[in-house]
């Protein structure tokens, strides 16, 4: 299990970061400065990349018996800007605490 | 007032009725509220999602080339929600319904046969368990091996009728 949550932190960490690119940066240059470069890589890119988060969601949510409905939820997260991050942290710490185990925390954290 | 008593089944009685797929009762299993909720959403989504491809489709046709990788990610984003979709249908009709009692159990936890807490029909296949990770005894990558390939051989006869993908480990 720690192999799959370790897949599922790693693409949600990419994916969150490619959406808050994509919104924050992409967006305003392409509707603002009439430059559509980065959403046109960034939207391509994420596109692909979601579904390996949604891959690896599904993984996860299997191995550790999630309800429907959870999996659903922490896939749709990533869909959202910075919800992703929450729904990152929420459910490593739950599946932390539920292993007993020490998830080791992400390089200067804090 | 006494509570009721409520005598649970010294064996498993759910086994006996479960509704193996092309039954009536499998049929009336995937015709609950929950399930008809499902029925509808995944109908929803994936009409939608094809509905977005196409329009993806246009309009990389009338010039937006970055369309074209839209117009194929759509259809595969529509095909994983029937995946997920016929996924939980099997996972219901060979069984335990995790979805149902919603708390779904704890990684490890044995599956208890009759368990008053939580009504839910034993399933002929149970769900991938966690086995204890034995550390291997003895020196050498081959006793490594020949360790984890053992703990995957009782994982399978723990688990009869499991795919092999389905090893959790």
């Amino acid at each position: 299990m720690g192999g799959a949550l370790t897949r599922y932190r790693v693409i949600a960490w990419i994916v969150g970061v490619a959406l808050v690119v994509l919104v924050l940066i992409g967006m305003p240059l392409k509707y603002a400065a009439d430059e559509p470069i980065v959403v046109e890589v960034v939207g391509t890119a994420h596109g692909w990349l979601y579904m390996l988060y949604l891959a690896a969601t599904f993984d996860l949510g299997r191995r550790v018996n999630w309800p429907l409905k959870r999996m659903l939820l922490v896939m749709l997260a990533g869909t959202v800007p910075f919800v992703s991050f929450v729904a990152e942290r929420k459910v490593t710490r739950e599946l932390a605490a539920r292993l007993g185990e020490q998830i080791p925390e992400p390089v200067a954290a804090g | 007032m006494p509570t009721p008593v409520v005598t649970k089944p010294t064996y498993d009685t759910a086994s006996e009725t479960a509704g193996r797929p092309g039954t009536l009762d499998a049929m009336k299993r995937l015709w609950t509220p929950a399930w008809i909720v499902r029925h509808v959403a995944m109908v929803v989504l994936v009409v939608g999602f094809l509905a977005l491809g196409w329009w993806q489709i246009s309009r990389a046709a009338s010039g937006n080339t970055l369309s074209w990788a839209y117009a194929v990610q759509w259809p595969i984003f529509a095909g994983f929600v029937v995946f997920v979709w016929w996924r939980e249908l099997r996972h219901t009709l060979r069984g335990r319904s995790t979805l149902a009692s919603g708390a779904a159990a704890a990684p490890g936890e044995p599956v208890t046969p009759g368990d008053a807490a939580s009504p839910r029909s034993t399933p002929a296949v149970r769900r991938p368990v966690r086995v204890t990770r034995v550390p291997a005894t003895g020196g050498g990558p081959e006793d490594a091996d020949l360790a984890e390939y053992n703990r995957y051989l009782t994982w399978l006869n723990a688990n009869p009728g499991a795919k092999p993908g389905d090893y959790p480990g």
